[in-house]
């Protein structure tokens, strides 16, 4: 897997906690997938996350700043600060999606896309059955103009 | 200011698409090129596509839209009174580092718009004479897809294979077949075998965050390679202020600043290649006694009718298993069953429809939930937010509807007055608003998206968006045989500087309704041929 991107700056230990408990109301876990902290989404990924959007700090720490119950501050920011929310909640969401069990889970073929070139004889496997020939049977379908008339 | 002693044949500004297709050309014809780039090379393994986190860095540092990216090679653009959000890439390669590669011909009724459906103008070129021209680009640029298409005339006959239809395309093509609709399999610029210096495609599926493996024809890596092994002269973070004039109107050249340091690049040709925004700008700024209002701009249309394509998507969610985990992300297959114009339905003109992976972008789940028409009041997040991943990663299809977008004179670029770019040049300014014809034309194609849904079995479909940014930047620079109305002539030359010519995007007299890198490249051969063809002819100002 590649190199993280580094950012210098860390989240304080209380930041992180308070973080985990913000992710998990976002991304609750169930259907097979587990809860954010399961993946701990307010460790290490969420540095990578935003070692790949530093301009999100900001977001993040302001988010985490707010003060109130993490269930109040997030239903008081869906509300009144929705541009607020959607950037906090793309970034827990990114950190949650890019850690590698999650990607197996949903079944993705790895941890970052993977190379899988075509068989020689792929590309006439959807087709062999005749799919296309009704396509073909119907005739052209394109508007004449002074020149193909 | 230093000038640069060699004096081009052919000066081209901008590394592009459209660039590098008459850079290829030109060199290769034993002409002395040299292409100025405001930005640089793309070094592949820097592309985020290797990465766990390719769609969070494609959410920002590989953003389209340059006032999202915000590098120094970039220019801001003013949207505040635009609808539609723009983008483009400044590098060598330009917009192709980031297209999807969807390859898409216009048709035939895409160049008589005036004639057939009584709207805009008809282009000064027709499809046939278009022709030769994109089979050319096709087969420099690997185009991979399926011959016999019967919504194109005979003849139609990519170079290469199609790419498989994967588990998306098959689905989807059970369902159009029921309702007698026409699909095709899609048309890349992704090679699906080996062909020239790249590889077969590796089918990654992020195409349109750049290829890492350097398979997808991009302007950089299927162009430019045959051009400077052919002794073009690439000159990359060179940000052209000013095209010049002689004493007699000709273009003589172009000054460029590169690091703080102002350069003269003397030419005898000018091609400017900057895309639909990038080259009105430049024209705009290029402002003399002989032409106050901006370079070949005695029409006044030089900025207007600026065109894009706010295309729609819509979504369904399937029972079985579609594995569309696979590339290339251009396009699995195509729609053509709405493209002609039928009156009865409230506008004129039409829509190509094609499906990408859309299990390449899971970050992008989140939009087409909560912003969704129908799951927007549906909760997402919480308990219900890995359920709806889990319904939705590898069970999506995911249609996206290109509408024809017709020609404005209140929709421009111009020069914005207080912004400037790291030069201190003006920024670009857009003004967009959607046109009423555009606007039932997409809404009526999304509906008909949500009946293929149905008939290909989604358990649920809704309309994801009806304004998507397409980074399509078309008709600033129109093409036309009368000088009073259109800034070029059919060959892309200044009705009002012979020795300029433009071969963007910006040539578009209508947008047509399919991508259009296809047309660009092709336009952009027949510019550089007839160039070459008439050498002997071409007045020249250096």
């Amino acid at each position: 897997m590649s190199t993280p991107l580094q950012l210098e700056f860390r989240l304080s230990q209380a930041q992180r906690d308070r973080l985990a408990v913000f992710a998990d109301l976002l991304i609750s876990g169930g259907a097979g997938l587990p809860a954010a902290t399961e993946v701990d989404v307010a460790g290490a990924w969420i540095d990578r996350a935003l070692g790949a959007r530093p301009d999100l700090v900001e977001t993040v720490v302001g988010v985490l700043a707010e003060e109130g119950e993490p269930a109040e501050v997030l239903a008081r920011l869906r509300a009144q600060e929705p541009e607020r929310f959607d950037a906090f909640a793309f970034i827990v969401a990114g950190a949650y999606l890019i850690h590698p069990r999650v990607r197996k889970l949903l079944g993705y073929p790895g941890g970052a896309p993977e190379p899988s070139p075509a068989f020689p004889d792929e590309a006439d496997a959807y087709l062999e059955d005749g799919i296309l020939d009704v396509v073909i049977e119907r005739g052209p379908t394109y508007r004449p103009t002074p020149q193909t008339a | 200011m230093k000038t640069n002693n060699d004096v081009a044949d052919v000066l081209i500004i901008g590394a592009g698409a459209s660039g590098g297709v008459a850079a290829k050309h030109l060199a290769e014809e034993g002409f002395k090129v040299v292409v100025l780039e405001q930005g640089d090379w793309i070094n592949q393994s820097d592309l985020p596509g290797l990465r766990p986190e390719y769609e969070l860095l494609g959410s920002k540092a590989w953003h389209p839209n340059p006032n999202i990216r915000g590098n120094d090679t970039d220019y801001p653009i003013d949207l505040s009174e635009s609808v539609a959000q723009v983008g483009m890439f400044n590098g060598v390669g330009g917009s192709t580092i980031l297209y999807a590669s969807c390859w898409c011909r216009a048709k035939p009724s895409d160049f008589r718009v005036r004639t057939l459906d009584g709207v805009a103008d008809d282009w000064p070129i027709s499809y046939e004479e278009l022709v030769p021209y994109y089979e050319a680009v096709e087969r420099d640029l690997g185009v991979s897809g399926a011959a016999g298409n019967p919504a194109y005339p005979a003849g139609y006959n990519p170079p290469l294979p199609a790419h498989p239809i994967n588990g998306v395309g098959r689905k989807m093509a059970e369902g159009l077949n029921k309702l007698g609709w026409h699909w095709w399999p899609g048309y890349n610029s992704i090679p699906s075998q080996a062909h020239r210096r790249q590889k077969q495609c590796d089918r990654l599926g992020i195409c349109m965050y750049g290829c890492p493996h350097g398979i997808k024809s991009s302007a950089d890596v299927a162009l430019f390679p045959d051009a400077l092994a052919h002794g073009a002269k690439l000159i990359t973070r060179a940000r052209v202020a000013e095209i010049t004039l002689n004493e007699k109107g000709l273009a003589n050249g172009a000054v460029y600043i590169q690091e703080g340091q102002q350069y003269f690049q003397p030419a005898k040709v000018v091609i400017v290649g900057a895309n639909g925004i990038g080259t009105p700008r430049l024209l705009l700024m290029s402002k003399s006694n002989r032409f106050p209002d901006g370079l070949a701009n005695s029409s006044g249309l030089v900025g207007k009718r600026f065109m894009t394509h706010p295309f729609g998507t819509s979504v369904g969610l399937y029972e079985d298993d579609l594995g569309d985990f696979l590339g290339p992300a251009g396009e699995a297959i195509e729609s053509m069953q709405f493209y002609e114009t039928d009156a009865s339905r409230g506008f004129v003109r039409g829509s190509k429809w094609h499906i990408i992976p859309a299990a390449a972008r899971p970050l992008g789940m989140i939009n087409r939930w909560t912003k969704g028409e129908g799951t927007a009041d549906e909760e997402f997040w919480g308990e219900q937010f890995t359920s709806r991943m889990k319904d939705s990663i590898g069970h999506m299809i995911e249609w996206m509807v290109m509408p024809d977008d017709l020609p404005e004179e209140t929709n421009y670029v111009t020069l914005d007055p207080v912004l400037t770019d790291s030069d201190g040049l003006p920024a670009a300014k857009v003004r967009y608003v959607t046109g009423e014809n555009t606007r039932r034309l997409v809404d009526f194609n999304l509906e008909r998206s949500l009946e293929a849904h149905a008939a290909a079995g989604a358990t649920k479909a809704w309309v994801t968006s009806r304004n998507n940014p397409s980074w399509h930047n078309m008709g600033t620079c129109k093409m036309g045989d009368d000088p009073a109305t259109s800034v070029v002539n059919g060959y892309g030359q200044a009705h009002d500087v012979p020795n300029l010519y433009v071969i963007d995007g910006s040539l578009f007299v209508t947008a047509t309704g399919v991508n259009p890198t296809a047309t660009i490249c092709a336009l952009a051969k027949r510019t550089a041929t007839y160039i070459a063809k008439n050498a002997r002819n071409q007045e020249v100002g250096a």
